[in-house]
């Protein structure tokens, strides 16, 4: 075996660290790969900053990370929205130190430089005193930086910290459709991001969240004490011919069978993205909400309804950076902070037309799901935290990802399927990941 | 002792009885104290008005409270193996308000709750707002909210009721 890390020079072989069937376990272990990652994966591609709908009007902001860079998304009195390093131009300090607010200008709490939403300095106190220097006051220098590239699709916005990506539609590709789905679902074609947001610390790396995205393996066993539970102690506690409550229909589908979990498969894009389930899913037997039905058709009349509810997908990944549930309107966001440590971040949407209890819907969804406090999530954060803790182990260098490798089917060049057990899901996000960190760019 | 002294030392009494229930695992006992219609209630916000329309970190009725006993007792539940370890000091308790008549009375307190588990110590701590109702000389709760001074988190997973 060839060295992969070469302890005299200090140097990495990142690209020898994936093979096409499996992945070295310092990919989840070793902090200097955590750094290559935030440089070449995640200040080279679209990363997720926030819903439009976060920054509706002029004045308003929204502080977050991409990577490890403090980003604002703003709106400006000129109608666009940017996406801004949080970063005074003058000597460095966080122009905004809460998460969101609105104001007319970003104004610098240590020496009161003033900024525009769009990034432009509007005043500096004592201005004169840079007068013959080489600060040009009217250069970019004197701006705050923006993100080279800031695009929405349909609300979503993301950003690139570099120039070479192709444009946000292009780079979504097969899965910009999840995002069409869930926007479809809204009678007036839009959502808003509602309902707050819950903020989840796991301590492990950020890529076995990823992973367990489309995991159709693990479900009926992580989920066991719950969602098995939660079906024995309903059928106890309820009278048999009592309404199911929805807790229930949303707990009760994470330990259905083997063969359930492989019929909903799992789909496979260019950069890592992909989505499990299709015509069905774990959230595909809610209960209906007839008045919810009647507003839809009245927008889009019976046959696009109808098409529009057939897409029932499990999670769509938009990789690196963030996971949607179209058809319960939640998305998660992925906020790398160490190798061992990651923010996850819980959103949901308010379907534009719809009664509010659809938001009520996935608002009990990722109070019973996605909390840090519930009963099905901290089965998963376990699990990943074994697996950090049982990485640190020398007696394997190797994670397998071997489970159905070669039985892949193009459906289309650059979309690959495979029942939901297998493993392309996680082969198909290490072949991107490889790409990014051997070649730079897309 | 007066009357209102001795009315105070009672509801203490239930509130340090909730608390050393939940440290002792004695959860039946504990979902006993509650109204059929009772619920639990963590929000993920200070001053958040619902659990309806906006996220929670908890809230539950009586039947998903039954589920969480349930899986305390399960052995597939990676998360509780090994199973937490807990202490819920209550302190600070002030009656709010207190109706003789329906017998609801609301009451505040602090509360801090230290966690352990597999080596690692946590502190979770806020107040508590437990409605309250007395009914032939007992105290059940129709609601007990939990605001904790860090809800919005980032926070790690917990699976003990704060």
């Amino acid at each position: 075996m060839t060295t992969i890390i070469d302890k005299k020079t200090a140097t990495i072989d990142v690209g020898a660290l994936v093979e096409p069937d499996r992945v070295h376990r310092s990919l989840y272990t070793d902090p200097a790969i955590f750094d290559l990652e935030m440089e070449r994966i995640w200040r080279n591609t679209w990363i997720y900053v926030g819903h439009e709908s976060q920054v509706k009007e002029p004045g308003q902001y929204y502080a977050t990370t991409i990577g490890k860079e403090p980003v604002l998304l703003t709106r400006h009195s000129d109608g666009n929205f940017y996406v801004l390093y949080n970063r005074c131009a003058h000597k460095g300090a966080l122009l905004v130190g809460d998460s969101c607010g609105k104001s007319k200008e970003l104004r610098c709490c240590y020496h009161g430089w003033r900024f525009d939403l769009d990034g432009a300095l509007l005043g500096i106190p004592l201005e004169q005193g840079y007068d013959d220097t080489r600060f040009d006051r009217k250069g970019p220098e004197a701006n705050m930086a923006r993100a080279a590239r800031a695009e929405s699709y349909r609300g979503f916005v993301f950003a690139s910290l570099s120039e070479g990506v192709p444009n946000l539609k292009t780079w979504l590709g097969g899965v910009a459709s999840s995002i069409d789905n869930m926007v479809d679902r809204a009678p007036e074609g839009e959502l808003e991001v509602a309902g707050g947001v819950l903020r989840y610390e796991h301590d492990c790396n950020w890529k076995f969240f990823i992973e367990n995205l489309n995991d159709m393996m693990h479900p009926m066993v992580a989920h066991q004490s719950s969602s098995l539970t939660a079906r024995v102690v309903a059928k106890k506690e309820l009278a048999p011919d009592a309404p199911v409550p929805s807790a229930i229909e949303i707990i009760a589908p994470f330990t259905e069978s083997y063969s359930f979990f492989d019929d909903m498969g799992v789909h496979a894009f260019d950069y890592g993205h992909g989505y499990s389930g299709g015509k069905t899913s774990i959230h595909a037997k809610y209960s209906d909400i007839p008045e919810y039905n009647q507003l839809m058709e009245a927008a889009y009349g019976k046959d696009r309804v109808a098409e529009i509810m057939t897409v029932n997908r499990h999670n769509t990944i938009f990789y690196p950076s963030a996971t949607i549930k179209g058809a319960i309107q939640t998305m998660r966001v992925v906020r790398p902070v160490a190798v061992d440590k990651t923010i996850i971040e819980s959103w949901t949407f308010r379907l534009k037309g719809a009664p509010d209890e659809l938001l009520q819907r996935s608002i009990l969804y990722c109070n019973l799901i996605n909390s840090s406090a519930n009963l099905v999530g901290p089965d998963d954060q376990e699990s990943y935290r074994r697996q950090q803790l049982g990485l640190e182990s020398q007696s394997k260098d190797w994670v397998t990802m071997h489970r159905d490798f070669g039985k892949d089917e193009e459906i289309a060049p650059g979309h690959l399927y495979a029942k939901g057990s297998s493993d392309i899901s996680f082969r198909n996000q290490y072949r991107a990941w490889k790409k990014y960190m051997t070649e730079g760019a897309l | 002792m007066s009357t209102a002294l001795e009315f105070h030392h009672r509801v203490s009494q239930f509130l340090f009885r909730e608390a050393r229930l939940l440290d002792e695992r004695r959860w039946a006992e504990w979902e006993e104290l509650y109204l059929e219609d009772g619920v639990y209630w963590a929000p993920a916000t200070p001053e958040q008005p619902d659990p309806v329309n906006h996220v929670s970190l908890i809230f539950e009725n009586q039947l998903l409270r039954k589920v969480r006993i349930a899986r305390f007792a399960s052995p597939a539940a990676p998360s509780l193996h090994p199973f937490p370890r807990t202490a819920h000091i209550v302190t600070n308790i002030m009656i709010d308000a207190h109706d003789t008549k329906s017998g609801a009375l609301s009451v505040n307190s602090r509360f801090l709750m230290i966690e352990y588990r597999r080596g690692v110590q946590r502190f979770y701590g806020g107040a508590y707002a437990h409605d309250l109702v007395e009914t032939a000389g007992a105290f059940l709760i129709r609601q007990k909210k939990v605001d904790l001074v860090n809800c919005e988190g980032p926070l790690e997973s917990s699976s003990i009721w704060f």
